[in-house]
């Protein structure tokens, strides 16, 4: 066989093994690979950096597992962010599948704060700091009704306790006491976010979603219905970069570090992709 | 007879749906949150009882029936049955009645989910990414002008995106954005009409009973 030939045929095998290798390596000896901020994501961390201080933070972890490592450091960066300028915060789900990896970022980031505490008020307390509401279906009850009642449509949070006895509660009521709303997910939940909790009550809506959903959610930002937007790891690492020079939390980045993996995964489909297009090329030429 | 009364139930319930956008009045806006947190909250929980029954009928009959890969359907029905004993009663972190710790060993929901469910649904969805690449290798080809233009484009932004490309050039993160936002918004917004307007069509001819195929039953 020509080389030429060659060129267009390469054995999968062969590619998935050189894939596996470059994206496994910078995993096994971790770097973090610094990336300069876009707007999108600047927008985003400005609108969670200035909720003011008699309103709250909305995060809706409707991420599920297949999509964890792009958009589960998202959701930790923006916890740490919330929590690091002692912002208010409800989390919350629209599908039971993903309780269990919204119960763990919280976990991971109160535990970050809290082990560092000295002080009582330093800590981030459930009830006061954070409140866990969990999920209630079908997504279009909390969506419209939060707009009168939070804790009509949450009586009782993930842990089982009544939300009305609960101090933060107390002071949040409804869309009129939310600064922001951070939707994560690889869906079309965002779209449903403006149609019903942003275009009817007025909230304004944050996204953060996985790379291959992002094209379709650029209208939305350009139009301002979208506040801010994240876009895949590369998103999720621009918002580390962002809480780690602004607010010095020095904690395990994972999507930066999983940046050089990205890098070079993109680089090898690239080199791919060319390889067999120069094969076509003259192959074409000599038919 | 039974398909009338559901004809007239979508009717009403759709255009209680389309009012409370339409007036502010307080009496509306009542009515309709009565109509979200109490009806269709009723409805979500007899719907998600409806599906858990059904999808153990479907698989106890593949079992009974020894239909092909029949065994898998034990250990969906042991994992059902499991999983719901000790969601139920084990309480979320392990604090039900039902203990769901013997020693450091932790079977609690949550350590389930974490150990058993994320792992497996994320090394599904990673496989994705080798089959993408050969994929992308043997398909992304310039064989047209329009098949160029989509190379040319997908590159740009794929570099553009990457950490490394404001070391290639300066300008090409910001060219990246630029194709993003605003050919392709252009061509995504002419989508979304479309979209919309298919949607509201749809809607109207369900709503109206001119659209009667959810309902089943034909040929």
């Amino acid at each position: 066989m020509k080389l030429i030939d060659r060129m267009t045929r390469i054995d999968r095998r062969i590619i998935y093994f050189i894939l596996a290798l470059v994206v496994i390596l910078p995993l096994v000896f971790p770097t973090v690979l610094k990336v300069k901020p876009m707007a999108p994501v600047e927008a985003l961390y400005e609108a969670v950096d200035k909720i003011p201080a008699d309103k709250a933070l909305i995060l809706d972890c409707s991420y599920a597992p297949q999509i964890k490592p792009e958009v589960e450091p998202m959701a930790v960066a923006v916890l740490r962010h919330a929590f690091a300028r002692r912002k208010k915060v409800l989390v919350l789900v629209l599908y039971v599948q993903m309780l269990g990896l919204a119960q763990k970022a919280l976990t991971q980031v109160t535990g970050e704060f809290n082990v560092k505490a000295e002080t009582y008020e330093d800590s981030i307390i459930y009830g006061r700091d954070y409140v866990f509401l969990g999920w209630t279906p079908p997504p279009l009850i909390p969506m419209l009704g939060m707009g009168e009642s939070i804790t009509a449509v949450y009586p009782a949070d993930y842990y089982g306790n009544q939300t009305d006895t609960l101090e933060l509660m107390q002071q949040i009521r409804n869309y009129n006491n939310v600064g922001i709303l951070v939707c994560l997910s690889g869906s079309a939940i965002p779209k449903s976010w403006v149609a019903y909790a942003q275009n009817r009550f007025g909230v304004a809506v944050g996204v953060g979603c996985t790379a291959v959903s992002g094209a379709d959610f650029y209208p939305y930002y350009q139009t301002g219905q979208f506040t801010g937007l994240m876009v895949g790891m590369k998103g999720a690492a621009e918002y580390e970069e962002l809480v780690e020079e602004n607010l010095k939390v020095a904690e395990k980045r994972m999507a930066s570090e999983a940046m050089l993996s990205l890098t070079y995964a993109h680089v090898i489909i690239m080199i791919f992709i060319i390889i067999g297009n120069i094969g076509f090329f003259f192959q074409r030429r000599r038919k | 007879m039974h398909k009338r009364i559901a004809l007239v139930l979508v009717f009403v319930f759709g255009i209680l749906g389309i009012i409370p956008f339409l007036i502010p009045h307080p009496i509306v806006q009542n009515f309709d949150e009565f109509i979200r947190n109490d009806i269709l909250r009723i409805l979500a929980a007899f719907a998600l009882a409806l599906a858990l029954g059904s999808l153990l009928r479907v698989h106890v009959d593949k079992i009974r029936r020894k239909r092909v890969n029949w065994q898998y359907s034990w250990i969906l029905i042991l994992s059902f049955a499991i999983s719901s004993i000790i969601g139920l009663f084990g309480g979320v972190a392990g604090t039900g009645l039902l203990k769901t710790a013997i020693g450091s060993f932790h079977f609690d929901i949550q350590t389930l989910y974490e150990n058993i469910i994320i792992p497996l649904a994320s090394s599904m969805f990673a496989l994705l990414a080798f089959f993408m690449a050969s994929a992308s290798y043997r398909a992304f080809r310039a064989r047209s002008y329009e098949a160029t233009l989509l190379l040319v484009s997908a590159f740009i932004v794929m570099i553009g995106f990457l950490p490394i490309a404001s070391s290639i050039s300066s300008r090409l993160p910001a060219f990246a954005q630029w194709v993003l936002n605003v050919p392709n918004v252009a061509g995504q917004r002419g989508i979304l009409f479309g979209i919309a307007l298919g949607a509201v069509a749809t809607s109207l001819k369900i709503i109206l009973g001119i659209e009667r195929a959810w309902l089943g039953g034909g040929k």
